[in-house]
């Protein structure tokens, strides 16, 4: 526990040093919503403010996911330095650091998305007390689902320069096909089926029944949160089993989990 | 229980990566409050060693002991056992100094009130004090090295691995890292420590001299010294070969010396002009010393210490 703890604390401390990044990290969210919100709502036949208010909770998810996938990054620097070496000749056990990972970029992600809730009026969606507090629980399990994703890929790989341009590969078709941007009920019979394998789609379907109510939902409520806990279970136990080898590579095993 | 047993001791250990065999059966026993040296150019394979012995890589074959505890089994007690020093940095450079201590305290899971105790001690003996409060990447080389000393030591360890932890540091400030480890060895408290700066390998108790992931020779830096006789006369001449063949023609002994020729005499100071007057080449250059460790690798090696530089760090010389 007092490794878990340690794990997020320094994480935490780094990201207060950080703390720039919240601000560069609304941009993106921020332009899909009123630019690309306001550019596709305009041409939409419900008009402006009905998509604005649609696409909102996915462009919440948006920002928990590039935030918590970002934090994760400094996995993969300590690795390119030496720190994480200091880290794994330290006998706090492997669960922590992968737990401890998972949990601070997920706090980070929070964070990013909580910012992001203040603008829920602007983009047409009205609050209430019930609301926000689903809405916050439903964010801490899918921020913990998408920095379970963060730090599973983090876990993988060694180079600062590899890592962001192999998110983005993974990320961005997680995102288009989540139906954060349309709705997936009316997307094309393939679109959903995809739909189906992707993580971040339940996500998304979860702050949306959270924040539109429940006549949004693509997916039933039970199904989300299974989905999202048994990602995150998986993908962290993934991430666990890659530190426990330590320095430990071995061809592809790090870069490629799929090749062992 | 394991009070009488050795620091480390290492059987029959083999380490390969995919072609590369970096450890060919190291045997290693090193007694508690011994300070012990591997002593081999890079890619010997004294990093793969520590990072078997640090539980960072699983051995191919054979088996490593820390204090009587086997590094692939009992895995959190060695990693409670030992502090090694990297050759990279391995603190976290935003983190002022002090934050970087506590922060290993709280993952060795060590009482707080314990830890910054013996932080204030250790900075204070390693002349980081007035340094304390800054964040790591704001210290000069030296003061960074000793940082991932006090890094490693805080935890207060019973074996202290250093693997190349002076690197890239300049002769005082190499100086002044050792005396301070000689310093804060205390009673109980073994140090092995990995270079190939043949002076620094000096200091310690035993050597062993490690080549392409075998050790050639292990004993007291005297004594390994002691295996050559007399004097070590080192020649480079315009045609090394045609030299060497005529040497040896005359009875010389001459030995391959990294680049260059060497000679083991017992009278250097007589052989020498005799050599330059006989000898059918040109002799460029002609050097005259006490047998160095040196030396000695290069007899039982016939490479230098600093030939392989270059080689990955982990590779283990398979030329």
């Amino acid at each position: 526990m007092n490794g878990l703890l340690a794990i997020i604390f320094l994480d935490m401390k780094r990201f207060w040093l950080d703390r720039v990044r919240l601000f560069a990290g609304l941009l993106q969210p921020l332009l899909y919503l009123f630019v690309l919100g306001g550019g596709i709502g305009a041409s939409s036949v419900q008009g402006g403010a009905f998509y604005r208010s649609f696409i909102f909770p996915g462009v919440v998810c948006l920002a928990m996911l590039f935030t918590a996938t970002f934090a994760a990054i400094v996995i993969v620097f300590d690795r390119q330095v030496g720190f994480f070496k200091a880290v794994l000749v330290s006998p706090v056990s492997r669960t922590a650091i992968g737990v401890g990972k998972v949990i601070s970029g997920a706090m980070q992600a929070m964070v990013q998305g909580l910012i992001l809730l203040l603008f829920a009026p602007l983009a047409g969606v009205s609050l209430s007390f019930f609301s926000v507090l689903e809405t916050v629980v439903a964010m801490a399990l899918v921020a913990m689902t998408f920095s379970a994703i963060g730090v599973a890929l983090a876990s993988r790989f060694r180079s600062t320069t590899v890592f962001p341009i192999m998110t983005n590969a993974v990320l961005l078709p997680m995102f288009f096909l989540s139906g954060a941007m349309f709705p997936l009920d009316r997307a094309p019979a393939w679109m959903k089926k995809l739909a189906h394998l992707d993580p971040v789609a339940y996500g998304v379907d979860l702050m949306r029944q959270a924040l539109l109510g429940q006549t949004s939902a693509f997916f039933p409520l039970w199904l989300d949160v299974l989905v999202l806990v048994a990602a995150t279970c998986l993908l962290s136990w993934a991430a666990v089993r890659v530190f426990a080898r330590g320095e430990e590579t071995g061809l592809g095993a790090t870069q490629f989990p799929w090749r062992r | 229980m394991h009070a009488d047993s050795p620091a480390v001791q290492v059987e029959g250990l083999v380490k390969n990566y995919d072609q590369v065999e970096a450890l060919r059966g190291i045997d290693l026993t090193i007694k508690t409050g011994e300070m012990f040296a591997l002593l081999g150019p890079n890619g010997a394979g004294k990093t793969t060693l520590f990072s078997i012995l640090a539980t960072l890589r699983a051995p191919t074959a054979g088996r490593a002991l820390v204090h009587g505890r086997d590094v692939t089994i009992e895995r959190d007690a060695v990693r409670r056992d030992i502090g090694i020093v990297f050759q990279e940095p391995a603190i976290e450079q935003r983190l002022t100094v002090r934050d970087n201590l506590r922060l290993m305290g709280r993952l060795y899971g060590l009482k707080s009130g314990e830890v910054n105790a013996r932080a204030e001690k250790l900075l204070g003996d390693l002349n980081l004090a007035e340094a304390a409060d800054r964040p790591a990447e704001k210290l000069s080389g030296g003061q960074r090295r000793r940082v991932e000393l006090a890094r490693a030591l805080v935890t207060d360890p019973r074996v202290l691995f250093l693997d190349e932890a002076t690197l890239g540091l300049d002769v005082d400030a190499r100086r002044s890292f050792w005396k301070h480890v000689r310093g804060l060895l205390n009673a109980g408290r073994s140090v092995v420590f990995a270079t190939h700066y043949m002076e620094e390998a000096e200091v310690a108790d035993r050597i062993a001299l490690i080549a392409q992931g075998k050790i050639v020779a292990l004993d007291t830096p005297r004594a390994l010294k002691a295996r050559l006789g007399g004097g070590i006369i080192r020649l480079q001449t315009v045609d090394d070969a045609q030299a060497s063949a005529w040497l040896a023609d005359k009875g010389y002994a001459p030995l391959p010396g990294g680049n260059g020729i060497m000679l083991e005499q017992n009278d250097p100071a007589g052989v020498v002009p005799v050599l330059l007057r006989d000898l059918p080449v040109k002799v460029v250059r002609v050097e005259v010393h006490e047998p160095s460790l040196e030396d000695v690798f290069l007899k039982l090696t016939g490479r230098g210490l600093v030939e392989e530089a270059g080689s990955g760090r982990n590779g283990g010389g398979d030329s």
